[in-house]
């Protein structure tokens, strides 16, 4: 088995968006995706962290024919991160192909991926090897069981570096132990403007989850989407972690869906207006800061849940948070843009696709 | 600036001291300040200062700081310093300081998650070895040197093959 011809290019990917967008699966009015990735490492090799060079290729080369030998999925391909361009790099963060530090780290380091986006696997990440599946909408299960089934092809050909005391053992001594961290992204709008977000968090760290924005570990929340995650990675089974998950999601949601009718019916009026304003913004802007993109899509994909806006699909809102940013403009332009360039394209971008949408 | 004490070496130890709102400062040669202040004598050097301070802290790095993994190279410290461990074997090596620090990390330092089926049949084969133990001490102790035979060789059968893990 090999990969498909390595030449699928990533421009082959910007006008498009992963399975893991489309607003399908179960509470995917809330819930956008759920996530679950495991951090693995190659027995009686170093971490990365004190792998020479020459160790580290050496680690690329085993790991990624490895995952070629494991025949994971019909159409993996396999990208080195060293040979692409930065900006290409960042629209594999943008996808959430691979992590902020994996584009920015150094050496020989890459990532294998399927057409639909659904799995990833990074190799010479923070660990040797991190294998990621993300699934459209509240699919923990479901997540696990893909992920799990990978794992085990992978283990018949790599043999990775675990104790019976520790589990598997990873760089980070945060994610010993099972090695997974399992994250729903979720958006928030309604428990946001009502103020009620921070009391969610509170009684969510109290369970040992974690909160955290759209990208990872020490990433800005915005366009109110927030991921939840564990914290434990040690002393829990993973499917125990998992129950954790899925027994704290479906609460967050009620609640976020009560905030959106208690708004809805003590200020119908105010809610509706700014539902409409922000789309009416997005149909006309001429210019729009990422930042600001993020924030009206926000509320427009609250305004299309609760039918106050019935023309535009969950699928495509969802994908314009990750088409209008950054490294995703400057694939679609073809070319490097600076920010002022960039909040122009951003803008004329969103009213194409919306416009479509009228006729 | 010569020392206040004697007036012929320079002053090398400088000292400050406020008593309520009164500053007094001294100025002394490194025998003079030793001799006029039994005190001074017993301040602690730098690095006295910082393994006391790190003991309050974390007790277990005083203890740890000169460890250093044999095979990668890297010592407690600069794991602390980091965050990140070097090599698989650091769990071995840095376990006393690790093993804390999993407990307030995880509330755990014990893994029951998934077991890779290498390590697993390793697991198995271990229990197995050691109900097999359990059985021939019975066998030697009932006198059935038949049945001891057996299972001595079952044993050695099960633990010849045993070159995987290490």
């Amino acid at each position: 088995m090999n990969f498909q011809a390595t030449t699928m290019k990533i421009s082959d990917l910007a006008d498009n968006t992963g399975e893991w967008l489309r607003g399908t699966g179960s509470e995917s009015d809330i819930v956008i995706s759920s996530r679950i990735r495991l951090a693995r490492n190659v027995a009686r090799f170093p971490f990365l962290l004190r792998a020479n060079a020459k160790q580290k290729k050496e680690l690329e080369e085993i790991v990624s024919n490895k995952i070629k030998e494991a025949a994971i999925t019909q159409d993996l391909c396999y990208i080195n991160l060293a040979d692409i361009t930065p900006v290409d790099r960042l629209f594999l963060v943008e996808r959430h192909l691979i992590s902020k530090e994996h584009a920015g780290g150094d050496g020989d380091r890459g990532v294998a991926f399927g057409k639909s986006e659904t799995i990833s696997l990074m190799v010479n990440e923070e660990d040797h090897l991190r294998i990621q599946v993300i699934r459209s909408g509240f699919e923990m299960k479901e997540a696990w069981k893909t992920i799990d089934e990978i794992d085990n092809k992978l283990e018949k050909k790599i043999s990775y570096a675990y104790s019976s005391r520790f589990g598997y053992l990873t760089a980070c001594p945060t994610n010993v132990g099972t090695g997974m961290r399992a994250s729903v992204m979720l958006h928030l709008p309604a428990l946001g403007m009502t103020h009620h977000i921070e009391k969610v968090f509170n009684a969510v760290m109290k369970l040992g989850l974690v909160v955290r924005g759209l990208y990872g570990e020490g990433t800005q929340v915005s366009g109110d989407l927030y991921q939840i995650s564990n914290q434990f990675t040690l002393g829990k089974s993973e499917l125990e972690i998992i129950e954790i998950i899925e027994s704290v999601i479906p609460r967050i949601t009620s609640y976020e869906r009560m905030a959106r009718k208690a708004l809805l019916s003590e200020s119908r009026e105010q809610l509706e207006d700014r539902v409409w304003r922000s789309y009416g913004m997005l149909k006309v802007a001429r210019t729009m800061t990422s930042e600001e993109m993020m924030h009206l899509l926000s509320q427009v994909r609250m305004g299309v849940n609760l039918g106050i806006i019935n023309d535009v699909e969950m699928k495509t809102l969802n994908e314009l948070f990750i088409l209008t940013l950054p490294g995703h403009l400057q694939k679609l332009e073809g070319r490097e843009l600076d920010s002022t360039q960039r909040n122009i394209i951003r803008a004329s971008y969103v009213r194409t696709r919306l416009e479509k949408i009228k006729n | 600036m010569k020392c206040e004490s004697c007036n012929k070496k320079h002053a090398t130890v400088h000292l400050t001291e406020i008593v309520g709102n009164v500053k007094k400062e001294r100025h002394l040669c490194e025998e003079c300040a030793q001799s006029v202040n039994t005190q001074l004598a017993k301040i602690p050097s730098p690095s006295e200062i910082l393994t006391s301070l790190i003991n309050q802290v974390a007790p277990e790095i005083g203890e740890m700081s000169k460890t250093v993994c044999p095979v990668c190279g890297l010592s407690y410290l600069e794991f602390r310093s980091h965050g990140r461990l070097g090599c698989p074997i650091d769990y071995t090596i840095f376990k006393k300081g690790l093993v804390p620090l999993l407990e307030k990390m995880h509330s755990s330092t014990q893994h029951v998650g998934k077991v890779p089926s290498r390590a697993g049949k390793e697991l198995i084969k271990k229990n197995e070895l050691v109900q097999l133990r359990n059985e021939l001490n019975k066998a030697v102790e009932k006198e059935d040197y038949e049945k001891a035979a057996e299972l001595r060789d079952k044993i050695y059968e099960l633990s010849g093959n045993n070159d995987e893990d290490q």
